[in-house]
């Protein structure tokens, strides 16, 4: 486990800020005088106070399965994947999103993009191509996407066609079981 | 009775058995004599090359002439992928390793720096995204426009069409008829007039 360099911390930080608007807050002192930092462990990236970080530095590499909140992989190019373990993390500070409705909320949970017939409202001014959270109707997130169109171009759409491009949904705690947290 | 030793190369054991019992004497320790001044500092005799006096002077001579070697740099020459691929090279003097990042500062001002950059993104984004949809609003209204005028020049038209007949035949009761049967045309639309329909006879079997 070791904290991030500089170039690291730059690519992490620029996936996090497509979906949110507020970074600041990441990094804020808690009241008890601790902060939150990240930490690569097996190219994970965990967003983890820095107190129960050094807790963990008394455990090997190996032997340390997880800590704190897992963000996502860093890739061997160098790129960084969010997980939906991030999920919580950028519901917190979401700079765009959407709300489906409860008939849209099983597609989406079992993988596939949101439809317009599915959405129930939207955030306003969100150009195409923007990272969004997507929302329940009871305001429960339960992923996250990439807006296909802006909020204009989406309103003259019809029904059928795809408002947001799926990256992470609920549903992947099941599915990705295996690979989701080791491996 | 002594105790036995296992001796791994026998000749050697053999050799300094033989040697004499000095050595064992002086506990199995030997000395090597270094007689000072023989070889070692005896200077080999300088060797003359035909023709060319052995003068030291002359050598710094040849080393200021060495032709000067231009680095791929200097000379501007294009970069070529060699084994270390071109972007892999590292600087030299640099120190190895990552640096962390793991202060608030540092990470505060990465953290300002994103946010910055992004914010820029969207903004340019957003701006472009509403140019567009001005353009394309442009244009459709340019487009009803068109369409509207192209339907009031139908109209009109159609109008000065009626009025020619209307003015040709005043008067005229046949030619009132004719009006009358063009508006019903008009209002209704006209029709292909029905072909006549088909009949198919089989002739009567004799």
């Amino acid at each position: 486990m070791r904290a991030l360099t500089d170039q690291e911390m730059k690519t992490v930080l620029d996936k996090l800020a497509n979906y949110m608007s507020d970074l600041k807050s990441l990094i804020a002192p808690l009241e008890d005088g601790d902060r939150y930092v990240f930490r690569l462990n097996h190219s994970r990236v965990y967003y983890v106070k820095l107190s129960i970080a050094n807790l963990a530095t008394s455990i090997s590499r190996d032997a340390l399965l997880s800590l704190g909140t897992c963000l996502g992989k860093m890739t061997k190019t160098g790129k960084f994947r969010l997980h939906i373990t991030a999920l919580p993390i950028l519901a917190q500070g979401a700079r765009h999103k959407i709300w489906v409705k409860d008939n849209g909320a099983q597609p989406f949970l079992y993988g596939s993009n949101v439809v317009k017939a599915h959405v129930g409202r939207w955030s306003e001014d969100c150009p195409e191509h923007s990272g969004c959270v997507v929302y329940s109707m009871a305001d429960i997130p339960l992923g996250f996407g990439v807006t296909a169109r802006s909020t204009a171009e989406a309103r003259r759409l019809d029904p059928t066609g795809i408002v947001c491009f799926r990256q992470a949904d609920c549903g992947e705690y099941l599915r990705d079981e295996d690979t989701l947290f080791a491996g | 009775m002594a105790p036995t030793r296992t001796v791994k190369n026998k000749h050697a054991a053999s050799k300094t058995n033989g040697a004499g019992s000095k050595s064992s004497k002086d506990g199995g320790i030997t000395k090597s004599k270094s007689r000072s001044g023989s070889k070692a500092n005896v200077k080999a005799p300088a060797i003359q090359v035909k023709g060319r006096p052995n003068i030291p002077g002359l050598d710094k001579n040849k080393t200021k002439k060495q032709q000067r070697v231009y680095t791929e740099k200097e000379l501007g020459i294009p970069e070529l992928n060699m084994v270390t691929p071109v972007g892999v090279t590292k600087p030299r003097g640099k120190k190895k390793g990552k640096v962390f990042v793991d202060d608030r500062e540092s990470m505060a001002t990465i953290l300002a720096l994103v946010q910055a950059e992004k914010e820029g993104q969207i903004e340019s984004k957003m701006i472009r995204a509403r140019q567009m949809e001005e353009i394309r609003e442009a244009r459709r209204a340019e487009a009803e426009k068109k369409e509207a005028e192209r339907k009031a020049k139908l109209e009109e038209t159609k109008e000065s069409l009626r009025k020619k007949r209307k003015r040709h035949g005043h008067g005229n009761k046949h030619d009132d008829d004719e009006d009358t049967s063009l508006k019903a045309v008009t209002a209704t639309g006209t029709k292909a007039a029905k072909p006549k329909k088909k009949r198919v006879s089989f002739a009567a079997p004799e």
